[in-house]
């Protein structure tokens, strides 16, 4: 939708904001980590004129784990705001719908029960390709499961209930699977749900970065009926949007999204629900012309932030980044809830 | 008046539901007719089909039976990117709660003439300040669709309509949930939209009085019958007063109008002029009177420079009163006869 010129400057300018923060926070995050390297020393390794000790640190770790965080917190984000588009409800998101705790089970039955098969223990099963087809196909399981209901039931709300139902229903049964695992294995699978940004190699970014950007070109593809939706689906259909077509699309989109991050970074909590809201308070608008890229860097300056501050405490100590995002995103949540664009309304 | 050929038929359509393979028909045979610059009422009680036989009509569900001819083309054989070019549909689809502004969502009736992105083309921006200043709303257009009335947000859904720049519109309910005034500016909106831009307005409403007044057309929905005719036709064959016949209403022929039945009280008889006589009488069949020159109890009225007196008389013993209030107070339940 093209604006009128006062509202299309401010957006502009939010856009050159947020840029600039990114930067800045990448830049930060680079610089911050449990060892301590002179800001020199990391500038000149990123130019590959560094010392040897210093060029490990900044190519086989920070980098890689400053650019997860960027397409972590862009994709996650993304999926949440088509969840909540296409569901009509603020609070829809990969965590509610249960897409993340689908790609959870597919990790869990990879660490917990064919690890001793594959003997994943004696290696980092986290570095395991594996993982990320479990989590995916985990993610899908849970979408298609979804999208049959949604399918049958016209009712948006129940669709949602049935989410947190099928969630809660996974949980238990990686309750199960943890019971009847053994320590190692446990303390693997424990540490994955903590979520991290850090263990990938450069080649398993290139891999995520692969996935994301597809997810999220599918979801350019549908700015326009996702802002139809804002209307409901009785305009949407009236108006020529091929309501199946479209649903197909948003889920596919959506689960290769959040199943994917999930898979190499563990649940990053919140996320999904919290950036979209961030968003469109940044930039006042519904238009997902501005809101897909909007919630990209967003969602990339959060989550940057977030594993910032979660190597804050310094001398090694790391706070688990889930952590992190819990404590930015609850209390968005909280606000959503109880903040007046609810009030009045049935959520 | 020739009001342009029949943009809209509907011949031998049934509508309903399909569960289970087996069809649950809410109407059937249903023959119905639009012209161009025509506003069509859709009346019926609560349950009669109402939003079926819309939702049919513009093709968001299919007929069981028949078919709905849109300018001479057959429904079914008009794809679903042509449709929304030439029938645009407002419901009674509840609003989305984050940020969007008035322009925004009338921008949005360009989807059907935009591309893939929804760019807006000079065009686009033109036909949406077009369909903002016909139906006022260009002094709102910025505000936050939460921030406006509800009066208001319905007239965004009609610019939003209007903007699709289609030759027919159908809109269920557009006055629901409306006050008096606001239900009156929407009905007389959609008038202005047949008569200044030629538009075919379809609407559904509860609201008999308005439709009565300001409709050409009335599609009249009673049970299992659909009849179409001009307000007055359908008044004048009583068909109206058989669609909401009940025990509880009594139905005025000349007025169009139905109004609650009173237990009688007995006859009265009113010596006034003027307004002051129209009140007295509206107040006195609303206590049950029926107004009778010959009977017994009788009601003066006395217009002076210091106000109005009704007087009674005949009855029991004769008093004056200075508000009709009062008057009405005084009258006894049960008439001496």
């Amino acid at each position: 939708m093209r604006m009128a010129g006062r509202t299309h400057i401010s957006v502009t300018l939010t856009f050159i904001i947020l840029g600039l923060m990114l930067a800045l926070l990448f830049v930060l995050d680079i610089m911050i980590g449990s060892t301590r390297l002179e800001a020199s020393d990391v500038f000149r390794s990123l130019f590959g004129q560094g010392t040897e000790h210093g060029e490990i640190i900044v190519m086989q770790f920070r980098l890689p784990k400053a650019v997860t965080a960027l397409i972590a917190g862009a994709a996650m984000s993304v999926s949440g705001l088509l969840m909540q588009t296409l569901f009509r409800n603020p609070l829809a998101g990969p965590d509610v719908l249960g897409v993340s705790s689908g790609a959870g089970l597919g990790v869990a039955l990879m660490i917990l029960t064919l690890s001793p098969v594959f003997e994943f223990s004696s290696l980092n099963p986290l570095h395991g390709w594996s993982l990320i087809i479990a989590a995916c196909a985990g993610a899908g399981a849970v979408m298609v499961i979804i999208m049959a209901v949604s399918a049958r039931v016209r009712d948006i709300m129940t669709v949602l209930i049935i989410g947190i139902l099928l969630a809660s229903a996974i949980s238990s049964v990686v309750s199960l699977l943890q019971y009847f695992s053994n320590e190692s294995m446990l303390k693997t699978y424990v540490i994955w749900t903590m979520g991290n940004l850090g263990n990938l190699s450069p080649v398993q970014v290139r891999v995520l970065l692969a996935a994301s950007s597809a997810g999220m070109l599918m979801a350019f593809m549908q700015v326009k009926p996702l802002n139809a939706l804002l209307m409901g689906e009785t305009f949407s259909r009236s108006v020529g949007v091929n309501m199946k077509r479209t649903r197909i699309a948003l889920f596919a989109s959506a689960s290769i999204l959040a199943g994917s991050v999930t898979a190499f970074c563990g649940p990053l909590a919140f996320i999904g629900i919290a950036v979209p809201h961030i968003t469109r308070l940044l930039f006042s608008t519904s238009d997902h012309k501005v809101l897909v890229p909007g919630v990209i860097i967003t969602g990339a300056t959060v989550v940057l932030l977030s594993d910032i501050v979660s190597a804050l405490p310094g001398g090694g100590q790391i706070i688990p980044v889930n952590t992190v995002t819990s404590l930015i995103g609850i209390p968005v949540v909280l606000w959503i809830i109880a903040g007046k664009s609810m009030m009045g309304r049935k959520i | 008046m020739n009001r342009g050929d029949k943009i809209l038929v509907t011949e031998n359509l049934s509508v309903g539901y399909k569960s289970h393979g087996r069809a649950a028909p809410v109407m059937e045979h249903i023959g119905l007719s639009a012209r161009q610059g025509e506003l069509v009422a859709l009346i019926g009680r609560n349950g009669s089909g109402k939003s079926t036989l819309l939702r049919t009509v513009v093709s968001l569900q299919a007929p069981l039976a028949g078919r709905v001819i849109i300018k001479g083309r057959p429904a079914d054989s008009i794809n679903s990117a042509e449709m929304p070019v030439l029938i645009s549909f407002t419901s009674t689809e509840p609003f989305p709660r984050h940020n969007i502004r008035v322009r925004e969502v009338v921008a949005l009736g360009r989807f059907p003439h935009t591309n893939w992105v929804g760019t807006l083309t000079d065009t686009d921006l033109k036909a949406v300040e077009e369909a903002l200043e016909v139906t006022g709303l260009l002094p709102l257009a910025d505000r936050n669709i939460d921030n406006i009335s509800d009066g208001e947000r319905q007239r965004t859904l009609i610019a939003r309509s209007l903007a699709q720049d289609t030759d027919i519109l159908v809109m269920d309910e557009p006055t629901a949930f409306l006050d008096l005034p606001s239900r009156f500016s929407i009905v007389s909106l959609l008038r202005k939209l047949t008569r200044e831009k030629g538009k075919c307005v379809i609407y559904s409403t509860h609201d008999l009085d308005t439709a009565v007044n300001e409709a050409d057309s009335i599609w009249l929905m009673d049970g299992i019958t659909i009849g179409q005719g001009a307000p007055e036709d359908l008044v004048l064959n009583k068909s109206l007063e058989k669609a909401f016949e009940s025990p509880l209403l009594t139905f005025s022929q000349s007025d169009g109008t139905f109004s609650f039945l009173r237990p009688g009280a007995g006859e009265i008889a009113l010596e006034a002029t003027g307004i002051c006589r129209k009140l007295t009488a509206k107040a006195l069949k609303r206590c049950g009177y029926r107004i009778n020159p010959d009977a017994g109890l009788k009601i003066i009225a006395e217009t002076s420079g210091t106000g109005n007196l009704w007087r009674i008389t005949g009855g029991a013993s004769e008093e004056s009163f200075r508000t009709i209030y009062d008057l009405v107070n005084h009258l006894p339940d049960e008439p001496t006869e």
